[in-house]
């Protein structure tokens, strides 16, 4: 679906996205996961096209990105970080509009407002939305042409709990559709929940490249932590899968005098320090 | 061109919500009764006071001018008003990633008014000229005097960046339409230092009755048109 081949890029002269290599395959939550400012929107913006400046190759859907025409568009759908509609318009009256600019026959409004939980809300100014709302609708409106590849910059930044679950769902169901999916996204739990595969982007350079479960393993299994009192307290830890050869441990067990034990996995953010030297804010 | 159209329309449907971009679209129409019949008639009253053969009656070709640029001025001036309130939305951005495009979308937000406005020219500048218009003229016209409105669109969406800003840099925009009054007051050589205004040469081809006076006219509204294209694209990448 998408084949990226040693691709630079910068705003300025300074050299910003340099030398990226990474491919996306049919059905693939593929996320980029970086702090802010790392380039993550810029080099979404390359694979859909608004960045046409750029060296080596970006091939998404068989085109060079740089060379699109408009049935490019057909099979993309994009939802930015920012709000995109008219505020002043209905949510249908939107939605109508930016389906008449395919020639694709747009798939059902209503079905797709009912889908998000805005069916009772279509005819609502869309500058009466809340924020939760106004991202739901947003999200909807990249599906009107059926896309094959969505492009989603940020789709849970600044979502409460109950929202964010919603959109973490509906992005779940459209992978189930078989939909190739692009994110990028500053939060790790959300990245290690919903990709297939993703890439630590830092300073504009891809810094690893996997399965959220592979990097985490990367760093070795989780750790036992316990604590025990013997002129004071003590801790220690031991990995999970050598507890059968610490002795201290399964005497502190034998003889009940353990205060404490938990176990705890490195998270992917975790891991993202460890490799970038950096934290994810 | 289906999206072309959509777009197009949906800019017909927001100047429609808008009494006052409904109010600029109109205006030609009024502006060339206001010239047909208010302007001999207070020459006519003129004359009859000051016991002068004519007042007003030389300067008829600058109102045929004017009228030539106001429909294709306030179609224009809706336009991009249009436009700053869709950037507040960013709507722009994302047309850009759908079948109509960047240039899908700017053809459908300037060319294809300023395009309306050729062909509403051409219709009202024969029924309210003042001065005889050859076919040829009324042409003339009708491309120069909606050329100008597209300079005047591109001004104002590239130096403002919402609509109370566009209000404002429209009216300083619009000075560029006096270009063709200079012509008419200033003599000879001192006249060329606004030489670079389109609008000046459209005032000179009438004023002094030669047609080839539209040639640099037209040639000088392409140059103003390219740069501010240029500019507009580097504004909205
Ligand atoms: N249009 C632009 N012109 C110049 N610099 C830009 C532009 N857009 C983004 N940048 C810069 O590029 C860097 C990366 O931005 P971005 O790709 O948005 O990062 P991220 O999405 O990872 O937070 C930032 O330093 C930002 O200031
Ligand atoms: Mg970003």
């Amino acid at each position: 679906m998408i084949q990226v081949n040693n691709l630079s890029f910068s705003y300025t002269k300074q050299p910003f996205i340099s030398g990226m290599s990474f491919s996306v395959s049919h059905g693939e939550i593929f996320g980029f996961l970086g702090p802010s400012g790392a380039g993550k929107s810029t080099l979404q913006k390359i694979l859909i096209g608004m960045i046409t400046a750029y060296q080596g190759s970006a091939m998404v859907n068989g085109v060079e990105c740089k060379k699109r025409t408009k049935d490019f568009y057909e099979d993309i759908g994009v939802d930015f970080e920012f709000s995109t509609m008219y505020e002043k318009l209905t949510a249908k009256e939107n939605l109508q509009f930016f389906s008449s600019l395919y020639e694709k026959k747009s798939r059902s409004i209503e079905e797709l407002l009912e889908m998000v939980g805005l069916d009772r809300d279509g005819d609502k100014r869309v500058s009466d939305y809340s924020k939760g709302m106004k991202s739901r609708l947003n999200f909807i409106k990249a599906l009107l042409h059926d896309p094959l590849l969505l492009c989603l910059d940020e789709p849970t930044s600044g979502l409460d709990p109950t929202n964010s679950r919603m959109m973490k769902d509906m992005i779940l169901a459209e992978k189930a559709k078989g939909k190739t999916i692009l994110l990028t996204t500053h939060n790790m739990q959300d990245a290690a929940e919903l990709c297939d595969r993703v890439a630590f982007i830092v300073g504009g350079k891809i810094c690893a490249l996997d399965s959220p479960h592979s990097l985490i393993m990367s760093k070795g299994a989780a750790a036992v932590t316990y604590t025990w009192l013997e002129n004071g307290e003590h801790s220690a830890n031991c990995p999970i899968d050598r507890i059968s050869s610490d002795e201290r441990l399964k005497g502190l067990i034998s003889e009940n005098r353990l205060q404490s034990i938990h176990s705890g996995e490195p998270t992917l953010n975790d891991i993202f320090m460890d490799i970038t030297g950096r934290t994810l804010v | 061109m289906k999206p072309i159209l959509s777009s197009f329309l949906q800019m017909l449907k927001s100047v429609k919500r808008d009494r006052m971009l409904v109010a600029a679209c109109v205006a030609p129409l009024l502006v060339g009764i206001a010239i047909k019949y208010a302007i001999p008639f207070m020459e006519e009253i003129l004359i009859a006071q000051t016991n002068r053969r004519e007042i007003l009656r030389p300067y008829y070709g600058l109102f045929d001018i004017f009228f030539s640029m106001i429909t294709s001025a306030m179609f224009c001036f809706a336009a991009a008003m249009v436009l700053l309130e869709e950037h507040d939305d960013h709507i722009e951005s994302y047309c850009s990633i759908t079948p109509l495009g960047k240039t899908g979308y700017l053809i459908s937000r300037i060319f294809l008014p300023a395009f309306a406005a050729f062909l509403m020219t051409g219709i009202l500048l024969p029924i309210f000229h003042l001065t005889p218009l050859p076919p040829a003229m009324t042409f003339f016209f009708s491309l120069t005097g909606n050329l100008q409105g597209v300079i005047i669109a591109l001004l104002v969406v590239t130096l403002s960046t919402n609509k109370l800003e566009g209000m404002a840099v429209t009216k300083i925009a619009s000075v560029t339409i006096l270009g063709a009054l200079v012509p008419y007051f200033l003599p000879e050589p001192l006249q060329y230092t606004l030489a670079f205004l389109p609008s000046f040469w459209v005032g000179k081809s009438v004023c002094d009755q030669k047609l080839i006076y539209m040639l640099p006219a037209i040639l000088e509204t392409a140059i103003w048109i390219l740069i501010l294209l240029k500019r507009f694209r580097r504004k909205m990448p």
